[in-house]
């Protein structure tokens, strides 16, 4: 069995180790004999429909403004119709803090500037201007009942409802009325502080603003990623002894 | 009359938090410093002879400091230098005003100081460095500096104000570097990794530093050879690949507090320095360490598993410590590099009666926070 893995942006989007979280996709399928292939696609690589047939899941980290700007115009241009389609056709992928937020509506900046988004995910995102602090910490949430009813989910489960990051954003980001979020803050901002949010669920796709990165410290929602883009309903257990020590401890961290 | 009283009160507010084991005590007193008198530290009054160096960058500062520091000590100069490793703006300010003579009179006759990579231009809001020193700029937590593009649009503030009777050292292979030589309109010097005959310091990253260092001294008119009797015998800094012997075993230290310093210290293990039998890694997220440790995945994997193989270091022999112990194992088991479960323990102290049940030789990679625990539990003293 195969799982073909694309990471879009690797270059310009990788801030927050986010990059371990296609390191770590791959290290438990091969561990499962499933062998994964990591596709690198840049800015000027060509990508089609006949591209995403063959796409497992598909990944996107965060970055700094000056690498989000470099990838601005190819995202919309060139790839973001694509990338709705996989999405809106239930195809697994995981966006990561910037890329999470160009996916959505707009983003507002702090000179009140807008900047267009990809409209995939029904979100938009604002700055709160000058002087308001950034949202940085340690972070727990609990994931959305969408996910924890999901026999895949439960299967691969042997941690629990929670899951533990860090998060470092400017932005804060509101879901439309129709959106599910991926999870419920229980310590930390989440998505804006005010409403307990984290993420969005959209399909199999989920955006979040947690680092870490994110599949370290949550083997389950590693493993639930994997078996759903294989459409497995359960993979072979692994020793995640050491990962989930590293999460038991993040439990605990102050924010 | 007013630096006399300045500089015994500070000290004597140093002594008194040093003794209540509130901090290193540098703080407090260069905020009430700085606050009585904001231009103190360009006054005319409080001027060294041949000015003040300033070393800023992400890697390297505490080296280089010490590297231009023992050079000018060796060819006769007094120097202050802010060796304790406050280099933040009120602990930069609190030793200077401590290193004046009883009177309150400049005693010695250049200022040699590291300043921290954010905290830079604030400081050159304080004081005009004779000579400016920028090592390098990467990613360090994010957490409490943010992005490099933030810094480095700071430092670009401050170069366009900066005195043009400053000079101005870069590193000359840093691309990032770069647009802050168009930026600063006074003398520009650069330095590259190239490294100088006669030098025995082999490891690449810290040619560099020697190449900082050697440009620096050079303004100073020390001559190349003096600066190589001085560098070829030159003990490095705390942490900085110092040796410590503890019930029987050698520790040796090499701070890896960012993905660029834990990448060179392992580049340097793999070109083969010395021999050692065991590793020891040691994550904190300690104030002075960022809580984000995301970084290790940032960290270049092949050439972990380079260095490991090729120094025939078993994964019995890696050990993992320090308050984020699991997220550093669980970083090197998605490396391939699975720790034993017996070999990972929160608690410094317990690692260590693990790793001495023989004599061995232990290369330790600590973040800062856990440098100076490893330490002062090795030593049976606190150092800073």
């Amino acid at each position: 069995m195969k799982l073909n893995i694309a990471y879009l942006y690797q270059e310009h989007l990788n801030l927050y180790g986010d990059t371990g979280n296609v390191e770590i996709l791959k290290f438990r399928a091969d561990a499962r004999n499933i062998s994964a292939n990591v596709l690198n696609i840049g800015v000027n690589d060509k990508i089609n429909s006949s591209f995403f047939k063959k796409i497992n899941i598909l990944f996107m980290g965060g970055g700094p403004d000056a690498g989000q700007k470099d990838i601005y115009k190819d995202l919309l241009k060139n790839k973001a119709p694509y990338i709705k389609d996989f999405i809106e056709n239930d195809g697994v992928s995981l966006f990561i803090c910037g890329s999470y937020q160009l996916l959505g509506n707009y983003y507002k900046a702090e000179d009140a500037s807008v900047l267009e988004g990809a409209r995939i995910l029904d979100l938009y995102t604002e700055q709160p201007g000058k002087g308001v602090q950034r949202c940085i910490g340690n972070t727990v949430a609990k994931l959305n009942d969408t996910i924890l009813n999901d026999p895949v989910f439960q299967n691969n489960n042997y941690i629990g409802d929670l899951i533990v990051g860090f998060e470092n954003h400017g932005g804060r980001t509101f879901l439309s009325e129709r959106s599910i979020p991926f999870a419920q803050v229980l310590k930390g901002y989440g998505n804006n502080g005010d409403d307990f949010f984290e993420g969005i669920h959209y399909h199999n796709s989920i955006g979040t603003y947690f680092h870490g990165p994110i599949l370290a410290k949550n083997p389950h929602l590693a493993d639930y990623l994997i078996s759903k883009s294989l459409g497995l309903d359960k993979l072979e257990k692994l020793d995640d002894y050491l990962s989930t020590s590293a999460h038991n401890t993040a439990l605990r961290l102050r924010q | 009359m007013k630096l006399f009283i300045l500089r015994n009160v500070t000290i004597l507010i140093v002594k008194i938090i040093k003794l209540l084991k509130k901090g290193n005590g540098y703080t407090l007193p260069g905020y009430i410093i700085l606050k009585l008198f904001p231009t103190i530290l360009k006054d005319k009054t409080f001027s060294f002879k041949k000015g003040i160096v300033v070393v800023s960058g992400t890697n390297g500062k505490t080296t280089t400091t010490k590297l231009i520091s023992d050079i000018f000590k060796a060819n006769g100069l007094r120097v202050t230098h802010n060796s304790s490793g406050s280099n933040l703006l009120r602990g930069i300010a609190t030793a200077l005003v401590m290193d004046l003579d009883f009177w309150g009179r400049v005693k010695t006759d250049v200022a040699v100081l590291e300043v921290d990579e954010f905290a830079l231009s604030q400081v050159l809001d304080f004081i005009d460095p004779r000579v400016l020193v920028l090592l390098n700029l990467s990613r360090d937590q994010l957490d409490r500096y943010g992005e490099t593009d933030t810094i480095l649009s700071r430092w670009i503030h401050s170069l366009e104000i900066l005195s043009t009777k400053t000079t101005l050292i870069l590193d000359s292979t840093q691309p990032i570097l770069s647009v802050l030589k168009s930026i600063f309109k006074g003398p520009t010097e650069s330095f590259n990794s190239f490294s100088p005959q006669g030098l025995s310091v082999k490891e690449s990253f810290n040619i560099k530093n020697v190449n900082a260092a050697l440009k620096v001294c050079s303004l100073y008119k020390i001559s190349l050879s003096k600066c190589l009797e001085t560098i070829n015998k030159f003990e490095y800094a705390y942490g900085r690949g110092e040796e410590l012997t503890y019930e029987g075993n050698t520790f040796k230290l090499y701070l890896a507090k960012n993905p660029a310093s834990f990448n060179n210290n392992l580049e340097m293990l793999l070109e083969g320095a010395f021999k050692f039998d065991s590793l020891l890694f040691i994550l904190n997220d300690g104030l002075p360490d960022g809580r984000d440790v995301s970084w290790i995945y940032d960290i270049d994997t092949q050439l972990l598993e380079r260095m490991i193989v090729d120094n025939n270091i078993t994964t019995s022999n890696i050990y993992i410590s320090g308050t984020r112990c699991f997220d550093m194992a669980t970083r090197l088991f998605y490396a391939g590099v699975p720790v034993p479960r017996s070999n990972i323990n929160i608690s410094i102290k317990d690692t260590l009666s693990g790793v001495s049940k023989s004599p061995s030789k232990t290369v330790v990679l600590p973040n800062y926070s856990a440098m100076l625990d490893f330490r002062s539990i090795t030593l049976g003293r606190n150092i800073l």
